[in-house]
């Protein structure tokens, strides 16, 4: 299944994608329950702009490169899961990874992607991705962006479950937060090795993740 | 390659719709009561909040709780169990793998309202449960579940007196609905109508790894009319938005 990469983009980005993203809110509830004022959620989906999704993406972007030479991807998880200290945040990630995983064994069967996820039975969700990335036709600095992208409108999307928010508001956040997208996408665009993924540490926002599944009245899994 | 549809070798999927406190869950647990000691049994449950469904059915001690899976589907219940599968799939797969060879895989919705259905590619049969004391006029107004689910539950009979409702009419309009699907009036109390239940279920995997059996979509929506005098479905031609 070849199609144009920009097309591939937009149905990886896309939310109805089938792996089971809708349960997750990129850590606002987590932030919510853990005391963070709701006028902040936008200064959140910064903060993890210059932080987790540098993370994040630097693994999609270190993953499609493996694919491509023909590498294997437990290197690039164990370097994820290094820089992601809570089980609880590699479990959440893992559980979305899988889905990708099963539908990328679907959608590009045979491919070098499928071959390297064969092997990896419990992806993390950017592993995974990054796969995807590459059985799609998707560039470095796509790849990130894909990443990126999904984590601001998963925050986003969320906060108008989880807050009185005027949709448009959160679509605002998301478009403002643009230069700080893309500089996560410069940031990470032309990594290689998995040693090289950033490892910026944000200890709230991990103490709040690690603590989510304690709490009685959730809407997310993170 | 994950498998593309039903074979006589893995276990039968049965989902359990239908909306909040109807009994989903006490059917399931019945259903492992009466049928744990001849079926290799898995139950995977789907809740908005947290993994109380799981609790409750593990401290019922109906069944090994190990063999108890909960699926969290965020603020859709919906979604998990039709548009976006691969979590609760995830679940019932690993399910199989960690017990093999099971012989009865039930996935229980989400609580949710009349127009929820299972994806075929979930399960291959489905339940939907309503009850005497959610109202009478329930069944009338329809929706798939009711009018195509593979088995009609209307469950708690034994409330109907109180709660001013005929069982028996919401039973029988249940059938006219359905076109001759099958119809339970269950209540725990009434041991005819658990058997009817377990028989049913048996049944139906008889069909099943003898290969008759093959899934039917209830489908988005029931058939209905419009003003004009038009009457249609939806998912084929002439769809429209409502």
């Amino acid at each position: 299944m070849v199609a144009h990469p920009e097309l591939a983009a937009m149905v990886l980005a896309d939310g109805r994608l089938p792996v089971g993203g809708h349960t997750q809110s990129s850590g606002l509830e987590p932030a919510l329950l853990g005391g963070l004022a709701e006028g902040d959620a936008p200064a959140l989906l910064r903060t993890r702009l210059r932080t987790v999704v540098r993370v994040e993406a630097g693994t999609a972007v270190v993953a499609r490169h493996h694919v491509l030479a023909g590498l294997p991807l437990g290197d690039v998880q164990a370097a994820w899961a290094a820089r992601t200290p809570s089980e609880v945040s590699r479990a959440a990630s893992v559980a979305v990874g899988r889905g990708q995983r099963r539908l990328a064994l679907r959608l590009w069967p045979g491919s070098a992607a499928g071959s390297a996820l064969e092997e990896l039975p419990a992806p993390a969700r950017p592993v995974a991705v990054g796969a995807m990335a590459a059985a799609a036709g998707l560039d470095p600095a796509g790849t990130a962006r894909l990443v990126a992208y999904d984590d601001a409108q998963t925050l986003s999307a969320a906060a108008l479950k989880l807050c009185p928010l005027d949709p448009a508001d959160a679509t605002i956040w998301l478009l403002d937060a643009a230069p700080d997208l893309e500089e996560a996408v410069a940031a990470v665009a032309h990594l290689t090795e998995p040693r090289a993924i950033p490892a910026p540490a944000a200890p709230l926002l991990e103490q709040w993740q690690h603590h989510h599944p304690t709490h009685p009245r959730r809407l997310f899994s993170a | 390659m994950p498998d593309a549809g039903p074979s006589p070798t893995r276990a039968l999927r049965l989902g359990v719709a239908g909306p909040v406190g109807t009994g989903k869950s006490s059917l399931i647990g019945m259903l492992c009561r009466e049928l744990g000691d001849t079926l290799e049994l898995g139950v995977v449950t789907n809740d908005i909040y947290t993994d109380e469904d799981a609790r409750m059915l593990r401290a019922a001690g109906v069944l090994d709780p190990a063999r108890i899976r909960a699926v969290e589907t965020g603020a859709c219940p919906h979604t998990a169990i039709r548009d976006d599968v691969s979590a609760n799939l995830l679940a019932v797969e690993d399910l199989e793998a960690d017990f093999a060879p099971l012989d009865l895989v039930l996935v229980e919705s989400g609580g949710d309202n009349l127009t929820a259905t299972f994806s075929p590619a979930l399960v291959d049969a489905q339940v939907f449960v309503l009850d005497v004391a959610g109202g009478g006029d329930v069944v009338r107004k329809g929706g798939p579940g009711i009018s195509r689910a593979d088995l009609l539950v209307v469950n708690k009979t034994d409330l109907a007196p109180h709660v001013g409702v005929d069982a028996g009419l919401m039973a029988r309009q249940g059938r006219e609905a359905r076109d001759g699907r099958p119809v339970i009036a269950l209540s725990r109390t009434d041991r005819a109508s658990v058997t009817a239940l377990t028989s049913w279920v048996l049944g139906l995997l008889e069909e099943h790894r003898t290969g008759v059996h093959s899934p039917v979509d209830p489908g988005p929506m029931a058939p209905h009319s419009h003003a004009d005098g038009t009457s249609h479905t939806h998912g084929g031609t002439g769809a429209h938005e409502h």
